[in-house]
């Protein structure tokens, strides 16, 4: 998990960084504008929750390609190795894998049967359609579906784990069919 | 926090006949509207009262003008917010408030008359060692009389607080409704960066504050009734996690019940919460203490149950659900039993919230690719359309109801807008600058 959000490169620290100055210039701009002071200044984060990545144990996400979080991290979503392991798509508001990805699909899964000690995370995603809080859960079951065929084509479950990011990482920011198609996938990062 | 000492006299009858007497206020413009609004009930008057904020008179001789200026600024920008208030120019101001008195008997109302002022704020500022001691007062010009009062003392930096309190008096004195100024906002904002950070501030947009630190995803704040608690979402484990902050102590509390992935969650206004959790590709609610130990499970359908809103009485969760096929809002009972179906039309409803007396649900409906914030009774009738600029989603209530802040596109980057309730008039935005900002949490009142 440290590895991830600090050791490549650091490219997510100095943002972080960039970030934390600018969020306490404007902190310090809101104090000049009411002229007040608070007795605490609001060190930007300072303290704050945010500098505790608590919660939950997670392996790292170690493998070519990474984890959509991680690229997007590095400012590189979408670019670069991705991995061995291909993308599948979804019809708008729909989880259920179509006909012309199963190829994809048995790909995949060829792959992890060459690669037996490999895991993978299986990423449902979403076009920003729609609230961030339904697509989260769309993703989920996007994520799911994969992961059900994959077991029904001999992959045991518990190499596979999910997460959903919602619309949160779209790999196309533009408001078109074709950009919201690619949206909507699931993307496979071989963790370890 | 201020200590708020004295109330110098009950505040006079409530100008109701003023309020009869306004005129209608406005019906939504052109388009998307589903046939004749049903009746409105005023609460924003269609005239603004004039009002004028005369400086505090410094007692102490020791120069408290900013004081003042801190005071009247807070005052001046929160009565503009209300849309109750037309203020007055303090350009036409006669008299000085350095050099005239602030009590009744000890200034002349007829210099406020001719500037044409219906309400008039005047007061008195008084150093103390290092403690502020202001007094504020409303008059009602045209009757000469003195409508309510208050006496605030606290540190020099709790001036603004101050008056965001005066504020809510005001409001109550000539509406006969507290005001929802002495609160809290809390949203999302990818100021600063690429990331989506928590921010909270003051309603008026004072005292800017970025909560979470983390180059990840971080959503969905909710306050619960005391604003003590925030509750948000975080991708900073990597794996979408609910967070419990002490906002007063600056520390959190992991929410990770062995429910599978969290998808959003908000706090009851008693400080439970309620959590979306997915497992096996399905998203279900479930009650939590404080510590994240599941109490109940308050939804148990395959597919998608997402977006809880609790109503402030904490007996009647709103949420949205995919059992009919597509997004729809649902309401039931937090202490279980049949969800019934809120929204019968359009494919995509989604966001409900619950006004503060429980009796009205705001949510957004997509449309034709865009979102509009829709308010309806809580039997699903007298359901119309409040927005129609932009994509307008995430409706937040204000405490008192009459409120209603939301994030809209309709300037270009995604803000948070301040719009009545009762006809969707909007106010102003209450975030600037770079950025987008979604996701308003508006809290309780933070004084008593």
């Amino acid at each position: 998990m440290q590895r991830t959000l600090h050791g490549h490169g650091g490219s997510g620290v100095e943002l972080s960084k960039i970030a934390r100055r600018i969020g306490l210039a404007a902190a310090i701009l809101a104090l000049a504008l009411t002229g007040c002071s608070s007795k605490k200044p609001p060190g930007a984060g300072e303290g704050a929750p945010g500098s505790n990545p608590g919660g939950l144990g997670q392996e790292g996400m170690g493998g070519a390609g990474g984890s959509s979080l991680s690229q997007f991290q590095k400012g590189q979503l979408g670019r670069g190795e991705q991995g061995p392991l291909s993308d599948i798509h979804f019809e708008y508001n729909d989880y259920t894998v179509r006909q012309q990805d199963s190829e994809i699909l048995h790909s995949n899964a060829d792959w992890l049967q060459r690669n037996p000690t490999r895991r993978v995370q299986i990423e449902g995603h979403c076009d920003e359609r729609g609230s961030e809080e339904y697509n989260i859960a769309l993703g989920a079951k996007r994520a799911q579906a994969a992961k059900e065929y994959l077991q029904t084509l001999g992959i045991a479950g518990d190499r596979m784990s999910t997460i959903s990011y919602g619309k949160e990482l779209p790999l196309c920011t533009e408001r078109t069919e074709d950009c919201w198609a690619e949206n909507r996938r699931d993307h496979f990062a071989v963790t370890e | 926090m201020c200590s708020e000492a004295i109330m110098l006299k009950i505040r006079a009858a409530v100008m109701v006949a003023m309020l009869i007497g306004a005129v209608p206020a406005r019906t939504l413009a052109q388009g998307n509207l589903p046939g004749k609004l049903p009746p409105i009930q005023i609460t924003g008057a269609g005239r603004l009262y004039p009002i004028a904020v005369s400086g505090l008179k410094d007692l102490s001789g020791d120069g408290a003008h900013n004081v003042s200026r801190v005071f009247d600024t807070t005052l001046t920008r929160d009565l503009e917010l209300s849309s109750f208030f037309r203020i007055i120019d303090s350009q036409a101001y006669i008299e000085d408030p350095q050099t005239s008195g602030y009590d009744i008997g000890q200034f002349n109302f007829a210099d406020w008359r001719s500037i044409n002022a219906e309400f008039l704020v005047k007061g008195a500022v008084t150093h103390q060692a290092d403690k502020v001691m202001v007094e504020a007062l409303l008059f009602d010009v045209g009757e000469q009389r003195r409508m309510m009062g208050k006496r605030f003392t606290g540190e020099p930096n709790e001036v603004s607080e101050m008056a965001r309190r005066f504020a809510d008096a005001v409001l109550e004195a000539v509406t006969g409704k507290r005001g929802p100024f002495d609160t809290k906002l809390a949203f999302v904002s990818t100021r600063g960066g690429r990331f989506k950070e928590v921010y909270t501030s003051w309603l008026d947009g004072g005292m800017l504050f970025r909560l979470t630190d983390n180059p990840t995803i971080n959503l969905f704040p909710s306050f619960d009734r005391s604003a003590q608690h925030l509750l948000y979402l975080s991708y900073k484990g990597l794996s979408p996690a609910l967070y419990l902050v002490d906002l007063g102590q600056q520390v959190e509390t992991p929410i990770a019940p062995p429910l599978g992935m969290a998808v959003g969650g908000t706090l009851t206004p008693d400080g439970q919460i309620v959590g979306a959790f997915a497992r096996g590709g399905h998203t279900n609610l479930y009650l939590l203490d404080q510590s994240g130990n599941p109490i109940r499970t308050l939804t148990d359908s395959s597919g998608i149950n997402v977006s809880p809103s609790v109503c402030r009485n904490g007996r009647e969760l709103a949420f949205t659900s995919d059992r009919s096929g597509n997004p729809q809002i649902y309401v039931m009972k937090m202490a279980g039993g049949q969800a019934r179906r809120l929204t019968y039309q359009g494919d995509y409803n989604t966001a409900p919230a619950f006004s503060p007396d429980c009796k009205k649900i705001a949510y957004e409906r997509r449309s034709a690719g865009i979102m509009n914030i829709f308010v309806a009774n809580l039997d699903g009738s007298a359901a119309h359309q409040l927005t129609d600029e932009g994509s307008n989603e995430w409706p937040a209530w204000s405490p008192d109801g009459r409120y209603i802040a939301f994030s809209s596109t309709r300037g270009g980057d995604s803000r948070i807008y301040l719009m009545l309730a009762a006809d969707g008039r909007v106010i102003a935005p209450l975030t600037e600058g770079e950025g987008n900002a979604t996701n308003p949490s508006w809290s309780w009142w933070l004084g008593s």
